[in-house]
């Protein structure tokens, strides 16, 4: 594992093994050494029992070792270790006890009433999302968290720890990002742990990679693709029925507000129809695309650069009168003043506002997802489209989303990114080959949304994701009516998932119940699991 | 994928259009003879002085005014131009058996189809002495291209495809790629080659699917380095025309392809042979020779030098069916007043030229624009090496994609 392995205790003294570990400012990666410390009782006194208990599985993932690094110093039995822990990094400061006082049998035995099924395949586990033992241990431990039960708290992170790997299978991957941010946030340091991992990997963030990354991503999977192709269609063709019909005989320019992190993959394909749809009055296309980070990062402004310069030659290749701009915003969504972008051109082009991904970026405190989302509706685009995933991340126990969560909000956001982040990684293990960077780097990534949802309080969060139900009362809220996606659109996104392998299929969202049409757009969906939601909004 | 109203298969309209007098033409006389509303060939003869077609056409258009005066002319200067009715052009079937109900789109194949059930059939002769003149067709529809006799098509099965293509209703889908056609030929033509099209990018890679073609080729490497060889071989072209194309197209970036004017300029890479851009190989002497009114006469040896290798680069560059818009709209630069809007646009990209830091240098020297770019031009290339030098942030960046 790569984060820094340290328990707090949860109660104060009243426990026998109270274990308080100094924190040690050296890197994630020279943390393996601590693992002894735990490892060493278990591997004698306790194997016999492990095997009773859990099965052949679980012995043979004992013996091997999935972590990548220091699989040596791992599978050293020491016997006598008791006496001699090995804190090369770590300097406990317990209260005088070396660590075999720590490490009494009692205090570790296994949880009896655990009953983990480690027989049963992941990838059921990922169509019910709790199948898996990944998930049921990660349950487990969130409940155990949330009981501040510190004891078991520390069997089942051990346990945790030994299965989990970010090279593993699906469950063990799920497994080790999930206890990474469980531990993050033990030890309350979950922007922390979320700031180094960011720039752990900006260091190697280039226009190269992210370019790498993200068409590979849409080359096997269409968990972007899908967003894209709606929305491109939608665009088109609003803008199609609101140039054409208004009958001047001139191109008529049209500007895009894309709010996306996709980094402008989407716009190509809409460049191409543009440009083949009619020789003689291809309009005047207008970009602006606004990138927002809490923290902005000189890496990715060179990488939209680059990319801007790509998309201007892209599009004098194809004949598109095309402008675009690029704006980096630091800090909430919410906070970026609209119209300071002439996003009309001085009236006179057709305004289409693209969000992908972008409306769970906002913060869920107070309402600003519900200003952002009428500063959306007075700029008076012709359409808005809106993709998001599909998940409810909101910490509802307090009503308005904002500042602390219960232990029940907890739970309830821990089980649903369970859920989704399962689906999500193993529709990446089955789309990619076995060994990817563009996977690792997405699931890099997906891990730090991990982080994000279970260390780091709510308020701050640009990862809290709504459901489409969700998302659509918001926008009628602000005044915008569901625009239905035509026909041809449909069958172009159904096209599009016939490219891909099997596994990925559309739902159309308002096929349910709810005659006030709960939900309208689409979704795209991972083994009969709505995953992806489509959607276009006009005033 | 999306909406295309205008993609039809060019060569199968050329075809029909270049038909000359036809058989068919005969055969409707009589069941059409009702719903023909024909045009006094006077009027016709009118439009001769048709403007030429625009400059921006990048396909020969069926029923081109040239080659249907030139063709009405050499068969039949008293073409009678027929306008039908939308229901008879979208009629099929025309021709019912009175016994199977089996219909038949021309009256000689129901005449055949009466033999089978012992019916006395009669085949007409074509009459072609007989005074009966030459038919040409318009579209029907007012706001349709076609509607003006100039415009005309000689094919009765032309205009019907004309007609379904741009304003009859699209039937029939293709499944892989859920492109959407009016007449059936099309579509079955179309399914044929659908997916098994491969797509080649510049640098070597291959697709099978459109879309990640283009989003490949969007940002692809080999596109930094072809833009940068057309720049290179059209620097004073480009700095005229590459502003006219998108006349609100930021000239910021336009210095950042000058530098690359310097470095290699490579051969003609790849002979990828499309031959759909054939057309276009011709059109680039054309309308160049205008823009040599503009600039100063010591560099038109220069122009006429890089003229040639235009068209091949151009056609290299162009793998997809849409480039041919580059080609199309690049020659709007004949225009003098084009000419002269892109002239002021690079005045005030020099006024505005404070927003870009390491930018400014590189304006100050195209703020004299064109010109002086197409002097040095016309002098050493190992110039352009010299004067760019100095900005190696711009250089740099494109190195390392």
């Amino acid at each position: 594992m790569d984060t820094l392995f340290r328990l707090v205790s949860l109660q104060s003294s009243d426990q026998q093994s109270s274990f308080k570990s100094s924190r040690t400012s050296s890197s994630s990666r020279s943390s393996k050494a601590n693992h002894h410390l735990f490892h060493q009782p278990f591997q004698n006194r306790e194997e016999e029992k492990y095997r009773e208990e859990c099965g052949n599985n679980y012995h043979v993932c004992v013996d091997e070792d999935f972590s990548s690094s220091s699989s040596s110093k791992h599978l050293q039995p020491h016997p006598s270790t008791a006496a001699t822990p090995t804190p090369s990094t770590a300097a406990t400061t317990t209260t005088a006890s070396t660590a075999h006082v720590l490490f009494e049998l009692a205090d570790f035995s296994f949880p009896p009433d655990l009953n983990i099924d480690f027989a049963s395949s992941s990838s059921a586990a990922a169509g019910g999302g709790g199948g898996g033992w990944a998930a049921q241990l990660l349950l487990e431990c969130a409940r155990a968290v949330a009981a501040r039960d510190s004891q078991r708290v520390q069997q089942l992170m051990w346990m945790l720890n030994e299965l989990a790997s970010p090279y593993g299978d699906t469950e063990q991957k799920v497994a080790s990002y999930f206890l990474q941010a469980l531990f993050a946030r033990l030890t309350s340091a979950g922007p922390r742990t979320l700031l180094t991992l960011a720039a752990a990997s900006d260091r190697t963030c280039s226009f190269d990679s992210t370019r790498r990354t993200a068409l590979r991503f849409q080359e096997l999977s269409p968990w972007s693709s899908f967003g894209h192709v709606a929305a491109n269609g939608a665009i088109l063709e609003s803008f199609l029925d609101a140039a054409g019909g208004g009958g001047s005989p001139q191109p008529q320019r049209l500007h895009i507000l894309d709010l996306s992190n996709t980094f402008c993959t989407q716009w190509p394909t809409l460049l191409e129809a543009l440009a083949t749809r009619s020789s003689d009055d291809t309009p005047h296309l207008s970009i602006t695309t606004v990138v927002s980070s809490a923290s902005p990062s000189a890496a990715v402004q060179r990488v939209m650069k680059e990319i801007g310069q790509r998309m201007e030659k892209f599009a004098r290749l194809m004949g598109v009168p095309f402008k675009f701009n690029v704006i980096h915003h630091a800090g909430d969504l919410s906070e970026l003043d609209l119209d300071r972008l002439d996003l009309r051109e001085g009236g006179g082009a057709l305004l289409a506002v693209n969000c992908v991904n972008a409306l769970h970026s906002v913060s869920p405190a107070g309402s600003r997802r519900d200003l952002f989302i009428n500063a959306l509706r007075r700029l008076q685009p012709l359409i808005v489209t809106v993709v998001e995933e599909e998940s409810d991340l909101q910490a509802a126990s307090g009503g308005d989303g904002g500042g602390e969560e219960g232990e029940e909000g907890f739970l309830k956001v821990f089980r649903e990114s369970l859920r989704f982040f399962s689906a999500y990684f193993d529709s990446l293990e089955e789309s990619f080959p076995r060994t990817s960077n563009e996977r690792l780097a997405l699931e890099r990534a997906a891990g730090r949304a991990v982080v994000d949802l279970v260390a780091c309080p709510a308020a701050e969060s640009a990862e809290r994701r709504e459901t489409a139900a969700g998302w659509s009362l918001r926008m009628r809220a602000a005044g915008f009516a569901p625009a239905a996606f035509s026909e041809d659109v449909a069958d172009d996104v159904r096209a599009l998932l016939r490219r891909y392998r099997e596994g990925w299929s559309m739902r159309s969202a308002g096929e349910a119940d709810d005659p006030g049409g709960a939900a309208p757009g689409i979704f795209l969906a991972w083994k009969d699991q709505p995953v992806v939601w489509a959607s276009a909004w006009k005033p | 994928m999306f909406p295309s109203g205008t993609m039809s298969n060019s060569t199968s309209m050329s075809e029909e259009a270049s038909v000359s007098s036809d058989t068919r033409a005969h055969d409707y006389n009589n069941s059409m003879g009702s719903l023909c509303t024909p045009i006094s060939p006077p009027y016709h003869q009118q439009q001769q002085q048709e403007p030429q077609p625009k400059a921006k056409k990048k396909r020969s258009q069926p029923g081109n005014p040239e080659k249907n005066i030139l063709l009405v002319l050499a068969i039949d200067p008293d073409a009678e131009v027929i306008a039908l009715s939308p229901k008879t052009l979208m009629a099929t079937n025309r021709f019912v058996c009175e016994i199977c109900n089996k219909g038949f789109q021309r009256d000689q194949n129901l005449q055949l189809h009466r033999r089978g059930h012992n019916l006395p059939w009669k085949l007409r002769q074509r009459s072609s002495k007989e005074g009966v003149r030459k038919r040409v067709y318009v579209c029907p529809e007012s706001s349709c291209i076609h509607h003006h006799p100039s415009r005309a098509l000689g094919d009765l099965t032309g205009i019907k495809k004309h007609y379904s293509r741009k304003h009859g209703e699209k039937k029939w889908k293709c499944e892989k790629c859920s492109k959407r056609y009016a007449v059936h030929s099309d579509w079955k033509a179309h399914v044929k080659t659908c997916g098994t099209r491969e797509y080649r990018c510049d640098c070597g890679t291959l697709f099978s699917r459109k879309d990640s073609f283009i989003t490949h080729r969007a940002f692809c490497d080999a596109l930094a380095e072809e833009s940068a060889r057309l720049m290179a071989a059209t620097t004073d072209a480009a700095a005229a025309t590459a502003m006219t194309t998108s006349i609100s197209h930021p000239l910021l970036h336009h210095p950042l392809f000058l530098p690359f004017s310097s470095c290699d300029y490579l051969p003609n890479p790849n002979p990828n042979p499309n031959c759909n851009t054939s057309p276009y190989q011709v059109k680039p002497h054309n309308p160049l020779p205008s823009l040599l009114h503009h600039l100063p006469t010591t560099i038109s040896p220069y122009l006429s030098a890089t003229m040639h290798p235009l068209p091949t680069t151009r056609s290299a560059t162009i793998s997809t069916a849409a480039g041919g818009q580059m080609g199309s709209s690049m020659f709007d630069a004949g225009d003098p007043s084009a000419w002269q809007r892109s002239d002021r646009l690079t005045r005030d990209f020099l006024g505005a030229a404070a927003g870009d830091t390491g930018e400014e240098g590189l304006l100050s020297l195209t703020g004299a624009l064109g010109l002086d770019l197409v002097t040095a031009a016309s002098c050493d290339r190992g110039d352009h090496a010299k004067h760019f030098v100095g900005f190696p942030p711009v250089t740099g960046t494109w190195g390392d994609c």
